[in-house]
């Protein structure tokens, strides 16, 4: 199945989207919002930074926050997790301590245009770090968090994002939204969670460029959004997303690659064992091997017509020919390209486009270059399998390490999605999901299928329903897998924004979530004030998704909170929060995680809160998060910077137009 | 039982002293004699280490408890009683010698053990004695070479691990041994290129090969071997399969494979492309450097990491400290260049020529204007130089600062040239721009550093390529810096520039982390690790040469220098020697078989070489320490294995 991302530009890919991708997008980016808020809320109390911190205290019940261990004061007002309105990162200025009920969000001011409303509001002094217990140590550990955690606030704030239009072959399309942190990974993940499909290693995220007739896979390794920023404003490249055997073939037929001169024959039977002592050969020692390819290839550079023969090696330190009259020994050799600021494609048709002497090409060009110009070097092949050797020969030489790294990963993630699938199939619940993903893009029809994976993929990005957790049995205990999708969800499908009910779940105060509820219904709220809702989102929830793993873990009825008003947090929380997956960590999670409070008591099979949200009361997140299932999977993509403010508006607009046209 | 006169020379009563002669019986044991001699010299000092020697049959008598009888020992027998442990002069990978003392008596493989000991490099069985090449007389007429003396260090088991001062604690004795091991642990400054020029290199296979013919037989003993007293001999890694290099534990080992291999590059004893090798010389050029100012022992990178990191720590927590709000201002204005600069781009076909405009950089793009008068209004052109190549284009002499920028845009690449006024502004500008091209802005905290190293680079430069001198602070000739190929192809003035663009891509590496990419790159390198012989394989009509690397067997056809045939290690069955007729004959999987027999080298050497990458590859499996010492004489012992 080929699923394409069409990717155009912010403006345009928007305008261009279906009324349902928008509102599934909509709906997605709201919800992430406010787990993005309920995050940083979490975040910021974490983080008491020393000087403003506070907060716009609210109405609602105050948590006392313990700083940092400190049997410190209770900050009383401060924080209580009303963050929508102080989305403001530590850095931000001391907002008044009025508990005002901050109707507008305000932005951390040196981010993004300051909405209209008041900013946060003045805070009480900092939080005395001069507490009696305050060893030295413990002080530069809070301080260094601090630090950390403002400097990646900071960083957040810069975020790039794009919005990636995602189409299978059959017509379908999904919509996703990149920050420029994610790696090529992340996405596919992402992915993998939003389609059914196997999961395995062959998949892969692909870039066409028409103009020049070419493709590439981009690398998992690789940051998404930066090869798709070279692409024209008007450039009608296409990301695929699809298997390529190509992908991985030198790690799982390594000897086809390191011993491409012997017979084939008796390559083909090569023993496992064989097989896995090549791979430890030349890519476990302290230096990669590079294959060590030679021929007779045909080259067209530096914008002529006519395609030379010419004999190319490949070394790691690039692409070398033997000028006429010489030997190949190393000291006569000409390099013609070296890889670090070229990628490898492969060429589609240049037989008729180039006139090139076979169809089996491929080029070295710098990933901005999209046009066909003087500074790309076209290469020809005799045949294909010529082809697959010299283009994965290069990506090992450029890559390297990497490379095998990006395996590895791969191989874990399969088996992780494995028993994954398997998990949801035993779930009568859920809707097939272990269909071959092929299968399921052949032959169902788009909008069961889109129902079906978005279904799947909100299940992550929203934090199920509370009604719909009720009914649904306990999660089972199983660590791994996360609890399966509310049925709700399914029904649901794209086209309608999540349930308002979940927002109020949210530690949000009325005001401002009421806005986000509605959000894809009725006519955007004004732009300003959209703009101040994106807070940037926390770093720490970046790699993306945190996959269901055994992060939630055991017992998550255990934890179910008895909630302590206070709770002394590990020090190490802030930076614990930095890292993809809280560590876990058996303290039991404190206030009744925010979701306690405007929801009913969690059942004890505890819907999650949205893994955010917990960030209530900063001290529990870790604990909260093992107590439900996987966190929000989207929460950082689209969560939207300052950038992200304007996204939104133009999200909006773009939403209306295709309303009011229909 | 009879008793008879056995004549023992002992070499403590001096060369003209008459050998003593001890009463023995033919039962009496080989310690009992010791202990007679003993008695017989008068001499009361620690005989501990002393031992036979048996002059007519070449060999040690060490069993103590075998007696004459057994040991064939007769009345004819001339016997030397010496010390087992002498002095030997050990030319080191780096060049320098020092004289240690080492067993005379142990096979050479258990004497190496020993000298690595002393000379703290782990993994001892990578490396072997060679006999070096013969010296020509007029070498005599210079001046004694300098000789580094360790012979009185005696490290013990646990000293290798115990660091006292930084260093092994057997170095920290006296000011002598820590000078000795700052010579074994930081590289060498780079040599004058006329060292280079003069210094023996192979100049075909056939010459590589005649190296590998001087290896020392690794199970016997060096007197066996005709090693005498205070004779010189080169340590070298032989195997190259490196197990595990901890740079924490391997100051000396990592820097003397190091050195090694970077005299392998200059020596052009493996090939490298013009490419390679400018990267080799950037690398040789920061290694040097920053071990001038890197204080390297004691160090180990991560904790250096972990100390920096902490200081910036503090730094910021002192600013931070008095007002948290202003943290954000501190860090938001970023900085910029601004500065009249000259351009020049040679696609545009207008005049011919620089000229000059306003120029500001920000984050990472460049733009300018007509004047500084007209820089608040629209940039005439704006330019992001992310991911774009950035080629110096220097020439102190012609006071030329030029900075060459391929632009990549979607429809090809932009190519434009900055000229700059001095290097002062160059470096600056420079250092912007390749900051730039990575992504990364002036605020970026390498931006200084980078400036700083542009700046260092370019003092080279201004030495006078006339004259030769090694590495000092600022100069060096780049001349030291690459092999005789590229001296003869390039002056110094041509070479810098080029050495500088590689340079630009490993200025920011720590010492070790240079070191760790030089022996990446060269461990890359397609002929890597191949011994070369020269053998007639059976049936063969003329010589032809066999590579043995780590992995594999490689046939080269000797005149052409083509690769014939591979055959790896893990296809092989067996392989045998036929110690009369010197052959060695080999069976691969499928019925393969091959056979040799040597020509540049004994057929013993070639024999341990194949068995030593096979306890090579051994290796990984066993997770303890210590050496199977009896596995590697068994793959490599022969007929004579004990």
């Amino acid at each position: 199945m080929n699923y394409s991302i069409g990717f155009t530009d912010l403006n345009a890919s928007l305008h261009e989207l279906e009324d349902n991708d928008l509102d599934a997008l909509m709906a997605d980016l709201v919800a992430d919002l406010n787990a993005t808020e309920e995050k940083l809320a979490a975040e910021s109390k974490d983080h008491p930074s020393s000087s403003s911190s506070s907060s716009s205290g609210s109405s609602l019940p105050t948590p006392t926050v313990n700083n940092f261990g400190f049997p410190s004061p209770t900050v009383a007002p401060a924080f209580t997790t009303t963050s929508i309105s102080m989305p403001a990162p530590a850095p931000a200025p001391a907002p008044p301590p009025a508990p005002a009920p901050a109707p507008a969000p305000a932005l951390a001011p040196a981010l993004a245009p300051a909405p209209g409303g008041p900013k946060g509001s003045i805070s009480p002094p900092p939080p005395s770090q001069t507490s009696k217990l305050s060893k030295e140590e413990m002080e530069a550990q809070t301080k260094a968090d601090k630090i950390k955690l403002a400097l990646e606030k900071l960083k957040e704030a810069k975020v790039k994002k794009l919005v990636v239009k995602v189409e299978m072959s059959n017509g379908s399309s999904k919509t996703l939204m990149v920050d420029e942190r994610q790696t090529v990974r992340d996405v596919l993940d992402n992915l993998f969670e939003k389609t059914h499909c196997d999961c395995n290693v062959d998949w892969c995220l692909c870039e066409t460029n028409p103009d020049l007739q070419i493709e590439r896979g981009f690398e998992d390794h690789e940051n998404m959004v930066e090869p798709l920023s070279a692409w024209t404003r008007d450039s009608e490249n296409r990301v695929l997303f699809q298997e390529r055997k190509d992908k991985y073939a030198v790690f799982k037929n390594p000897q086809n690659f390191y011993l491409w001169k012997k017979d084939k024959n008796t390559l083909k039977d090569m023993k496992d064992k064989e097989k896995e002592m090549l791979l430890e050969e030349n890519f476990c020692g302290t230096s990669i091997i590079v294959p060590d390819l030679e021929g007779l290839l045909h080259l067209k550079e530096d914008g002529k017509r006519s395609w030379k023969p010419r004999y190319f090696l490949l070394r790691a330190s690039g692409m070398y020919y033997v000028p006429k009259g010489k030997t190949k020994t190393s000291r006569d050799l000409v390099c013609m390209v070296q890889f670090d600021n070229v990628n490898v494609y492969y060429a589609k048709d240049y037989k008729n486009k180039y006139k090139a002497p076979t169809d089996y090409c491929f080029i070295l060009k710098h990933p901005q270059i999209q046009k066909e110009s003087q500074y790309i070097k076209y290469l020809c092949c005799d045949d294909k399998w010529t082809m697959t050797l010299w283009v994965t020969g290069i990506r090992i030489a450029k890559y390297g390490m990497a490379l095998y790294d990006n395996y590895k990963t791969a191989v874990q993630k399969t088996t992780a999605s494995t028993s994954w699938t398997d998990r949801i199939n035993s779930n009568a619940s859920t809707p097939s999901p272990t269909l071959k993903a092929k299968a399921a893009n052949g032959h169902a029809p788009k909008p069961a299928q889109d129902t079906a994976s978005k279904g799947l993929s909100n299940q992550p990005a929203f934090p199920p329903p509370p009604p719909a957790t009720e009914i649904l049995p306990p999660p089972p205990p199983d660590p791994v897998l996360p609890p399966p999708p509310p049925p709700a969800m399914f029904s649901k499908g794209p086209l309608p924004p999540p349930p308002p009910a979940m927002f109020s779940k949210g530690p949000l105060p009325p005001p401002p979530p009421a806005m986000f509820p509605k959000g894809p219904l009725p006519p955007p709220p004004p732009p300003s004030s959209m703009g101040g809702c994106f807070p940037p989102p926390p770093m720490d929830d970046l790699p993306p998704p945190p996959p269901p793993d055994n992060d939630d873990s055991e017992t998550p009825p255990d934890f179910l909170p008895p909630p302590p008003p206070a709770m002394g947090f590990p020090s190490s929380l802030p930076r614990g929060g930095a890292l993809p997956p809280p560590p876990p960590d058996p303290v039991p999670p404190p206030p009744a995680c925010p979701s306690g409070g405007p929801l009913p008591p969690p059942p004890p099979p505890p819907p999650p809160p949205p893994a955010p949200a917990p960030a209530a009361a900063a001290a529990t997140r870790p604990t909260v998060r093992k107590s439900g299932p996987p966190p929000p999977k989207r929460t950082t993509p689209v969560a939207a910077a300052p950038s992200g403010g304007d996204f939104m508006n133009e999200l909006m607009l773009a939403m209306q137009k295709k309303r009011t046209q229909p | 039982m009879a008793a008879w006169d056995l004549t023992v020379t002992v070499e403590e009563l001096g060369p003209e002293a008459p050998p003593l002669k001890v009463s023995v019986t033919s039962d009496l044991h080989i310690g009992g004699v010791i202990l007679k001699i003993v008695e017989k010299t008068q001499m009361k000092k620690d005989w501990s280490d002393h031992a036979l020697w048996w002059e007519q049959k070449k060999q040690w008598v060490l069993r103590a408890g075998w007696t004459l009888d057994k040991c064939g020992i007769h009345a004819d027998a001339r016997l030397n009683f010496m010390p087992q442990h002498k002095p030997l002069r050990l030319g080191l990978p780096n060049g320098a010698t020092v004289r240690l003392k080492a067993s005379f008596s142990a096979p050479v493989f258990r004497c190496v053990m020993g000298i690595c000991r002393i000379l703290n490099i782990r993994h001892p069985e990578e490396l072997s004695l060679l006999r070096p090449m013969e010296e020509k007389k007029k070498k005599k007429d210079k001046s004694q070479e300098e000789v580094y003396e360790l012979t009185d260090a005696l490290p013990n088991a646990a000293s290798m691990l115990t660091l006292s001062n930084g260093m092994p604690a057997h170095f920290a004795q006296s000011a002598e041994h820590e000078a000795v091991y700052k010579m074994l642990s930081i590289s060498q400054p780079a040599p004058a290129p006329e060292t280079i020029a003069k210094t023996y290199r192979p100049s075909n296979v056939v010459e590589k090969a005649e190296v590998n013919g001087r290896w020392l037989d690794s199970s016997r003993s060096l007197l066996q071997q005709e090693i005498n007293e205070n004779d010189k001999l080169l340590i070298r890694f032989k195997y190259y399969s490196f197990y595990e290099i901890e740079p924490k534990h391997d100051a000396v080992r990592l820097t003397q494979l190091y050195e090694q291999a970077r005299w392998a590059i200059l020596l052009e004893e493996i090939d490298c492309t013009e490419e390679e090798m400018m990267l080799f010389a950037a690398l040789q050029y920061h290694i040097g450097k920053v071990s001038l100012t890197e204080p390297q022992i004691a160090s180990c990178p991560a904790m250096d990491d972990l100390d920096s990191a902490l200081q910036c720590l503090e730094l910021k927590l002192d600013e931070e400290g008095s007002s948290g709000a202003d943290m954000l201002e501190t860090m938001t204005p970023a900085p910029e260049l601004h500065d009249y600069l000259k351009i020049f781009r040679p696609k545009r076909l207008t005049l011919k020529g620089y000229k000059q405009f306003w120029f500001t950089f920000k984050d990472t793009s460049i733009s300018y204007y007509k004047s500084k008068e007209e820089s608040f209004r629209e940039p005439i052109q704006q330019m992001n130089l992310k991911g774009c190549e950035v080629t110096p284009d220097v020439s102190i002499a012609g006071q030329k600062f030029c900075i060459k920028l391929l632009i990549p845009e979607p429809d090809g690449m932009n190519e434009v040239y900055l000229r700059c006024e001095n290097e002062q502004q160059y470096s600056k500008w420079m250092a912007a721009c390749r900051l730039a091209s990575k992504g990364k802005t002036l605020a970026d905290t390498s931006y200084s550093s980078e400036v700083e190293s542009i700046e260092s680079f370019l003092a080279m430069q201004r030495t006078n390529p006339g004259t030769a001198s090694a590495q000092t602070d600022e100069s060096i000739n780049t001349h030291s810096l690459v092999s005789p190929r590229y001296q003869k192809k390039y002056k110094p003035k041509q070479l810098t520039p080029r050495i500088l663009e590689s340079y630009q891509n490993v200025a920011q590496l720590s010492l070790t982390e240079a070191i760790q990419k030089f022996l990446q790159i060269w461990q890359a390198l397609p002929d890597f690790g191949v011994s070369y012989f020269v053998v007639r394989f059976k049936g063969g009509r003329k010589d032809e040469v066999l590579g043995i690397a780590n992995n594999r067997l490689i046939r080269i056809d000797l005149s052409v220098g083509d690769v014939v045939k591979t055959w790896r290690y893990n296809t092989m069955r067996q392989w045998n020697v036929n110690w009369d007729i010197r052959q060695v004959a080999i069976e691969f999987n499928g019925n393969v078989n091959i056979a040799f027999s040597c020509v540049t080298a004994d057929c013993k050497i070639v024999h341990e070489y194949i068995g030593g990458y096979i306890f090579m590859s051994t290796r990984s499996k066993a997770p303890t320490d210590t050496l199977n010492e009896e596995l590697f004489h068994k793959l490599t012992g022969g007929h004579e294995a004990l």
